[in-house]
């Protein structure tokens, strides 16, 4: 019974320290906006929606389950009491002597900058000190309490696990559905979805307007850089954190050959394309040449340190009168095909839309051969594929190669879409972006990707207000990645090739062979 | 009888240490020799040298005439020898028939390139390539496993996968390193048959290390015997049993009168 104390008391601290923690570094005003912009936009600083917030966290808070020693209602009704009640007191302490100093005229912001009296006010839902800290006592500790009688309702303390069961048998009936199964199975209608599908990528950037293109397009091309490092990382498993390099070398080789500033050759901009996406396959070839036979971290900081002396370079004062330094190159060549223009955003979706495919294709393709295969042993383990006979620092290379080629795209794409690039848009971050993107969807994985993209892309663009915290939500993010699903959000599915039918057998078989259709078709 | 390997005189150092000291060892062409000894007797050390994984630091190795001690493992095994692991090293996250598929990869030819356009030699060579992976699978015994992760398989299935993999290759010269460690002795007995059969069916000669002196004597052409990295002794099963240095070597100074002891000791209970 003491241990089962303990354990409640210790649960109330952990969330206490976190909360208090969010108010330390502003994040209660940030997420009082968020949720009061979806509730009402007029009143979105109402602290009502931060009491929200808390009562959310505290139900969370309450929720009991495997440390109870035994399951009854009186125990989880106590469990979340307990443990609400300490998050309370110690939110509201917190909240007291907070409100204190501000009444008496001290500026926290000396200390901790987010600390304005503003977010100390809105922090005691506008009220006095005292009752403010009395109404976190009062919100935790009910929220708490109800979080307990949730646990104990939702099956008695399996709340998470009878959640996830719940959301995988949807799953599954939807899948294993007949009809969904009948749809799927039959060749013409899986076309029909395939024609939809492609029927709605085309019409939709013409629907959505400019600020869903602009979202949209940049989701796209972190999906074309994810690619192109999930060929390094994900499949021959070559830990490359420099990947911004190659994307900043076909974006200025790009820009450079199509401005009128600073060469005035003002290239034609498919021209302009490919040269961009040939200097970035140079570099990676170059680079891969010597570093290549480095393992895990040694790779990882050469690497690390290459993308940082390529942004150096094109900012650094030496080169500015060939890349213009920190201002960057402007006025960058438009697409143009049979003498039309293409450079209205709707067009530079479609450019990036099927760009997207076709990587995805060639991707798809190497993938599953005998490359894609080497690669997979490499990085499974790199001296057994080498006594099988692979030549590990060919195909290494080649993934590099192949991987700097797809940045190149990607960065090409990028600058002319922007009619811009600068030393800013090549910074390490996009490198860790786009690694994070890799992992959190799946390693290897093709859709994985596409959905890493929109997770870490997509969302964050949407949630203007949440981009200073993007860090913290990466952060936290990865770390429960790791912890729930280290495999990644859609984690890559291998071939099925020993049980697929040459001749046409069961609809699963046609299904999972898809990959490889073509082979037997012709055979 | 032709030679598959030689090794002349080999030897390799660690730091102070001599883990393998001038072998000779002459392995005839399709035949199976076993090389034995007691734990750090250097067997794995020998067979990281012909494999290619070390260097050594003296002496030379000839396989079927060339000379590979200073060859790396990739182009050994494009010469034609195949080996596996004491410790299994599947490529776990990839399927058995994968497994296999990446064993080919030295016999196949396509690029990348091909592989994006799908051309006639890709669909060719990739069609073969699984057909031959299937008849593998069934050759080891692993039918209707193909499509299973390595790392999910039963332990004597990796062993076999492992099997499969080497002969991918289509290799001269297999070396198994400890086929049956781990297993029960009925599994014991089907290994034993197996690798029997590699050699009878495949004309695949066979260099193993085993512990299981009922498998070696059982199924050896030759036997070599190796102790703190010196050959003590070769011959045929019969020669080995009766060789006082390897008592020695295993049961310690002395072991010969033991060994005689207990031998008496058998008879007279018999």
């Amino acid at each position: 019974m003491a241990e089962f104390i303990k354990n409640r008391v210790n649960r109330g601290i952990v969330f206490a320290i976190v909360i208090i923690f969010l108010e330390l570094i502003g994040f209660t005003v940030t997420v009082t906006i968020m949720i009061g912009k979806f509730a009402d936009v007029r009143r979105a600083t109402d602290p009502i929606f931060l009491m929200i917030f808390f009562a959310i966290l505290g139900l969370w808070n309450g929720t009991c389950g495997k440390d109870l020693p035994q399951k009854t209602i009186r125990n989880f009704i106590l469990g979340g009491f307990i443990s609400g009640l300490v998050t309370g007191i110690l939110v509201g302490i917190t909240a007291f002597i907070l409100g204190y100093l501000n009444i008496q005229g001290v500026d926290l912001r000396q200390y901790l900058v987010q600390l304005s009296s503003f977010t100390i006010e809105l922090f005691l839902y506008n009220l006095t000190p005292p009752a403010g800290a009395f109404a976190h006592i009062l919100i935790f500790t009910i929220s708490g309490l109800l979080g307990g009688l949730l646990s104990y309702v939702s099956e008695k303390g399996h709340y998470f696990k009878f959640l996830k069961e719940k959301t995988t048998d949807f799953f599954q009936t939807v899948t294993n559905h007949p009809l969904i199964q009948q749809i799927w199975g039959k060749r013409y209608t899986r076309y029909i979805l395939y024609t939809l599908g492609i029927a709605a990528l085309i019409l939709l950037p013409q629907q959505i307007g400019s600020y869903w293109n602009f979202i949209l397009g940049t989701v796209g091309i972190y999906i074309l850089l994810g690619l192109g490092l999930n060929l390094i990382v994900g499949l021959s498993g070559q830990l490359v954190l420099g990947y911004v390099a190659f994307f900043a070398i076909g974006a200025y080789t790009f820009a450079l050959l199509s401005a009128p500033k600073p060469y005035d050759i003002n290239m034609n901009f498919w021209l302009a394309l490919g040269f961009g996406i040939l200097a970035a396959t140079l570099t990676g070839v170059l680079l891969g040449l010597p570093i290549l036979n480095l393992r895990g971290d040694y790779l990882a900081i050469v690497t690390l340190a290459f993308g940082e002396i390529i942004r150096n370079l094109i900012r650094s004062d030496l080169l500015t009168p060939y890349t213009l330094g920190p201002r960057g190159v402007r006025e960058i060549a438009e697409p143009t095909l049979f003498g039309r223009s293409f450079s209205s955003e709707v067009d530079y979706m479609y450019i990036i839309i099927l760009t997207v495919f076709l990587l995805i294709f060639i991707t798809d393709r190497i993938q599953n051969s005998r490359v894609g295969r080497a690669w997979l042993a490499i990085k499974d383990d790199q001296t057994v594929a080498q006594a099988n006979g692979v030549n590990t620092f060919k195909y290494k290379l080649l993934a590099l190669a192949l991987g700097a080629a797809f940045a190149g795209l990607a960065g090409g794409v990028f600058a002319a879409r922007n009619q811009f690039t600068g030393p800013e848009d090549h910074t390490l971050m996009v490198s860790i972006n786009v690694l994070c993107l890799v992992i959190v969807g799946g390693m290897g994985s093709i859709p994985g990707i596409i959905l890493g993209a929109f997770v870490l892309k997509g969302i964050p663009e949407m949630l203007r207000d949440f981009e200073i915290y993007r860090m913290l939500f990466f952060g936290v993010l990865l770390i429960i990645m790791m912890i729930v699903r280290p495999e990644g959000l859609w984690p890559a599915k291998r071939p099925v090739l020993e049980k697929r039918k040459s001749a046409p057998g069961g609809d699963m078989d046609e299904k999972a062979g898809k990959t490889i259709e073509g082979v037997q078709d012709a055979g | 009888m032709p030679v598959s390997i030689e090794t002349q005189k080999v030897t390799k150092y660690f730091g102070g240490l001599t883990a393998v000291n001038e072998v000779d060892l002459i392995v005839p062409e399709n035949s199976i020799s076993s090389i034995i000894g007691p734990n750090g007797a250097g067997k794995t050390t020998l067979f990281n040298c012909i494999s290619g994984f070390y260097t050594p630091n003296k002496g030379k190795i000839f396989f079927q005439g060339h000379e590979i001690q200073n060859s790396s493992t990739e182009i050994v095994a494009k010469l034609g020898i195949a080996r596996t692991y004491q410790n299994i090293r599947l490529f776990a996250n990839m399927t058995a028939i994968e497994n296999i598929l990446v064993g080919h990869h030295p016999r196949l030819t396509v690029g990348w390139m091909d592989a994006v356009i799908h051309t006639k030699r890709f669909r060719k060579e990739e069609k073969d390539s699984i057909e031959e992976g299937r008849r593998l699978l069934k050759f080891v015994g692993l039918e209707g496993l193909g499509d299973n992760l390595a790392r999910n398989l039963p332990y004597g299935a990796q062993r076999r996968l492992e099997i499969a993999r080497a002969l991918a290759n289509h290799p001269a010269l297999l070396l198994l390193d400890e086929p049956t460690a781990g297993m029960n002795p009925q599994e014991t007995d089907q290994m034993t048959r197996f690798i029997r059969n590699l050699k009878d069916e495949l004309g695949i000669t066979i260099l193993l290390i085993e512990h299981d002196m009922r498998v070696v004597m059982g199924i050896s052409d030759q036997i070599t015997v190796l102790d703190y990295g010196m050959k003590i002794a070769e011959g045929n099963a019969k020669a080995i049993q009766s060789n006082s240095k390897v008592i020695e070597a295993y049961l310690g100074p002395g072991g010969l009168a033991l060994s005689e002891k207990f031998r008496h000791k058998k008879t007279k209970t018999l």
